[in-house]
């Protein structure tokens, strides 16, 4: 390892002039690359990892201030660079692999025009040339048939190969140093397995600088030599990588690492009763999209719908908490959807003594009962009504009755959450996501239910917010005694949680079996492939 | 809403347009009691004149005031043309929800009656309605809703479709919520902003289309001083006094332009992502 840096960022410090004066982003930031190494960046939304990616690539919106400070790539400071010269830095000496490859690839030309252009434009090779020379690229970041994957069109390529493809592009004019931020944060977690696996060998194939930007410390630690914790625009602590997770210094560090899911550490104590009447059970439940046609009704064909949920059959006991795990698209929300009437399904819902056949036979005590949570709290809060009237609907909806007036019981359900009470005056977009998240909460259990079908509701939140609203939500039913239909994609997290988990793949529900027996012996070759695909926090 | 208006006042457009509009709001208001003649006096000795210190704005064929014509004309223009706009909007804010939350077979029959309309002109389809109907003002306004109801109804239902697609509205559903409830409390509040901001755009198109109509003869009768027909009569006199033609045509493009600018200042104050 070269003394000489390849990355440098010294003393920098960034701003961002608004009309109440600048906001400090980035204060006196100093980080080191050299060549070969890889530079995790950790920190949670709004920290200012990505402004720092987008300094150092100089591609800073017009209100951008530098107060002071340098970047320099090998040596020399780019802030001194006139637009032309960086021009020539950009993708030849400098790159970047962005975070969502459905947005960073032009959706109109091929991606083989995408990645000879990149080679055209930096290494002066001739059209012919770059196209072959991007085949060669494409073979090697492992995708199957090169000429073919050249000749297609974005929305031809799946997730992961359109991040390869971004990856053969950044690494196309072998350039010195290549960002990465969260390359696989929109990808599913075998794939993003997959990316990272491409990552780390043309890492150490090429021996590129890299700093690797994510949210997530347990991926971080596992594939960064040092690891530097951002928090509101200052690097509170960079360690070795293996170090970060066994001995962090910094309170905020130890903070972070503490919310960090891990699957070793249970959370929920007690087991639910044993052998006891499902509460809720989905007896052979299909959920189609798509209605049939008037020329499918004509020719008396049958629709060619696509099926979202097929046949599942799930059942859930009184308190207890059952984790349901896929990959996007695998049908584990459309599932929800349908057991609150939100989709229309084949099969049987029991409920109790109950059995519904529809959306249509849910009644007010059905809906009463069970409950749903959305992912995106920005969303499933009315921006036009207060806090206080959002809560107040499903006590008047349900008639719920209390010895105190509507403004007390509001004021009873926001302290449920944590929240104060007079945040029943307040918008939605007056609050933060998680604070949103709490009052999507508080809204779901005014009725008292008996199940709370969560879907997704922390993977929008970071997670330090995300631990906090667990924990609430394992307080809740403490209290309550309420059953959870946990939805996430986030295996760590619900083995911290769940005591049974269901896997679903692409539509079929592939195993349902206690958390102890899925992490020691999965029985489906899916599930094993999940289980190997997460990364486990280092130490 | 103050926080809207705050936001209004606070860009260039919202400011003049707001300015514009109110202008004519107080023109339309106290117009009679500003006008410095009878709008319809006749002041045989002095026609055809040019603005003077007597007649600032100058005298029409029958040596009526200008200034006095014009301003009684706002009378008449102003609330015609917000008629026909709440008309067309109404009409189509209405049928457009119904068809976003119908869906379905109901929302193909209801979009595509809709296009069949579109597709023809706005101006040919209110001359076919005014002269089936009769040549008057009221038939004029009608006929200006109903042509401006098929463009409301498609954006009204391209925002009820988002809305409708928002976890909310899926919330309600999923909680029990009727219809009623869903398309008045959750749905509507968030489809509004748009509309209003659609309205006072459509306002200018409504001046000038009433304008039109009146300049072809089909709208306000003489001896309304309806700013159109003043247009309309000074065609013939174009020669002798060309100021006869210019005020009132300044008058209809200066409502046309502050309503304009008054709509791309609400577009940016009620939007809820400048709220923040």
């Amino acid at each position: 390892m070269t003394a000489v840096p390849i990355l440098s960022v010294e003393n920098y410090s960034l701003d961002y002039a608004g009309r109440a004066g600048a906001a400090r982003v980035l204060q006196r930031v100093n980080l080191a690359i050299t060549r070969g190494e890889v530079l995790g960046l950790v920190g949670e939304s709004g920290s200012g990892k990505t402004s720092l990616a987008y300094a150092i690539m100089r591609y800073l919106p017009p209100n951008a201030r530098e107060p002071g400070g340098a970047i320099r790539l090998l040596g020399e400071d780019l802030r001194t660079k006139s637009a032309s010269e960086i021009d020539s830095i950009r993708g030849r000496r400098i790159s970047m692999v962005f975070q969502d490859p459905s947005t960073s690839l032009n959706p109109t030309l091929t991606l083989g025009e995408q990645i000879s252009e990149v080679l055209v434009r930096h290494k002066g090779l001739s059209q012919r040339e770059a196209y072959e020379h991007g085949k060669a690229l494409l073979h090697k970041v492992g995708l199957k048939d090169p000429a073919a994957m050249m000749r297609r069109y974005p929305h031809e390529a799946s997730g992961g190969e359109k991040q390869r493809v971004t990856i053969a592009s950044a690494f196309a004019a072998e350039p010195d140093c290549i960002l990465f931020d969260e390359p696989t944060t929109a990808l599913d977690v075998i794939t993003s397995r997959q990316i990272i696996d491409l990552f780390r060998e043309l890492q150490a194939e090429t021996g590129v600088a890299s700093l690797y930007i994510s949210h997530d410390l347990a991926l971080v630690s596992r594939i960064a030599d040092r690891v530097a914790v951002i928090h509101r625009g200052c690097i509170v602590e960079e360690d070795p990588a293996a170090e970060v997770f066994r001995s962090p210094r910094e309170d905020y560090t130890k903070a972070l690492i503490a919310s960090v899911p891990r699957p070793d550490r249970r959370l929920v104590t007690g087991e639910p009763p044993a052998g006891a009447t499902p509460l809720l059970a989905a007896d052979q439940v299909t959920v189609r999209y798509g209605r049939s046609s008037f020329i499918d009704s004509i020719l008396r064909r049958p629709a060619a719908g696509t099926i979202g949920a097929r046949e599942i059959s799930l059942d859930v006991k009184p308190s207890e908490i059952l984790g349901i795990v896929g990959e996007s698209g695998s049908g584990k929300s459309t599932l929800a959807r349908a057991l609150v009437g939100l989709n229309p399904f084949e099969g049987t819902i029991r409920f109790g003594e109950r059995r519904l056949a529809s959306a249509a036979d849910m009644d007010q005590d059905y809906r009463r009962s069970i409950q749903i949570i959305f992912q995106h709290p920005d969303s499933s809060l009315n921006p036009r009504q207060t806090i206080g009237d959002i809560l107040l609907r499903p006590l008047r909806l349900y008639g719920v009755k209390d010895n105190g007036s509507e403004r007390d019981m509001v004021a009873k359900l926001l302290e449920e959450v944590q929240l104060p009470a007079d945040f029943a005056k307040r918008y939605p977009h007056q609050l933060s996501g998680g604070q949103k998240q709490r009052v999507a909460i508080a809204r779901a259990f005014a009725s008292r239910p008996n199940l709370v079908i969560c879907d997704e509701i922390t993977s929008s939140l970071d997670v330090s917010i995300q631990a906090q609203i667990i924990e609430l939500l394992l307080s809740l039913r403490e209290r309550f005694g309420t059953a959870y239909f946990f939805i996430t994609h986030d295996l760590n997290l619900v083995r911290q949680i769940a005591h049974r988990i269901a896997v679903m793949y692409r539509g079929d529900l592939v195993e349902v079996a206690d958390v102890d027996t899925l992490t020691r012996a999965p029985s489906h070759p899916y599930t094993r492939a999940l289980l190997d695909a997460v990364p486990t926090p280092v130490g | 809403m103050p926080d809207a208006l705050r936001r209004l006042l606070g860009t260039p457009q919202g400011q003049l347009g707001s300015l514009i509009v109110f202008a004519a709001v107080l023109l339309a208001i106290l117009g009679p009691a500003l006008a410095p003649y009878n709008p319809e006096q006749f002041h045989i000795t002095a026609r055809f004149q040019g603005p003077s210190s007597r007649f600032w704005l100058g005298t029409d064929q029958f040596g009526r005031d200008l200034l006095s014509r014009i301003m009684m004309g706002a009378r008449s223009t102003l609330p015609l043309a917000l008629l026909a706009t709440v008309i067309g909007t109404g009409l189509g804010a209405v049928i457009g929800t119904l068809s976003a939350f119908l869906g379905g077979r109901a929302d193909e029959a209801i979009m595509r009656t809709v296009d069949a309309v579109m597709a023809i002109p706005g101006l040919l389809f209110a001359l076919l309605i005014v002269t089936s109907l009769g040549a008057n003002a009221f038939n004029a306004i009608l006929a200006i809703g109903i042509a401006f109801a098929p463009s409301m109804v498609r954006i009204t239902r391209s925002v009820a479709l988002a809305v409708r697609s928002q976890d909310y509205v899926k919330a309600a559903i999923a909680r029990g919520e009727s219809s009623r409830f869903i398309v008045v409390r959750e749905m509507l509040p968030n489809v509004i902003a748009p509309i209003v901001v659609e309205t006072t755009i459509r306002v200018s198109f409504a001046v000038m289309t009433l304008a039109t109509l009146s300049f072809l003869g089909l709208g306000a009768q003489p001896p309304s001083s309806e700013w159109g027909l003043m247009v309309s009569e000074a065609r013939s006199y174009l020669f002798r006094n060309p100021w006869m033609m210019v005020w009132p045509g300044l008058a209809i493009a200066m409502i046309a332009v502050g309503f304009n600018l008054l709509g791309d200042g609400l577009r940016d104050a009620l939007n809820p992502r400048t709220s923040e």
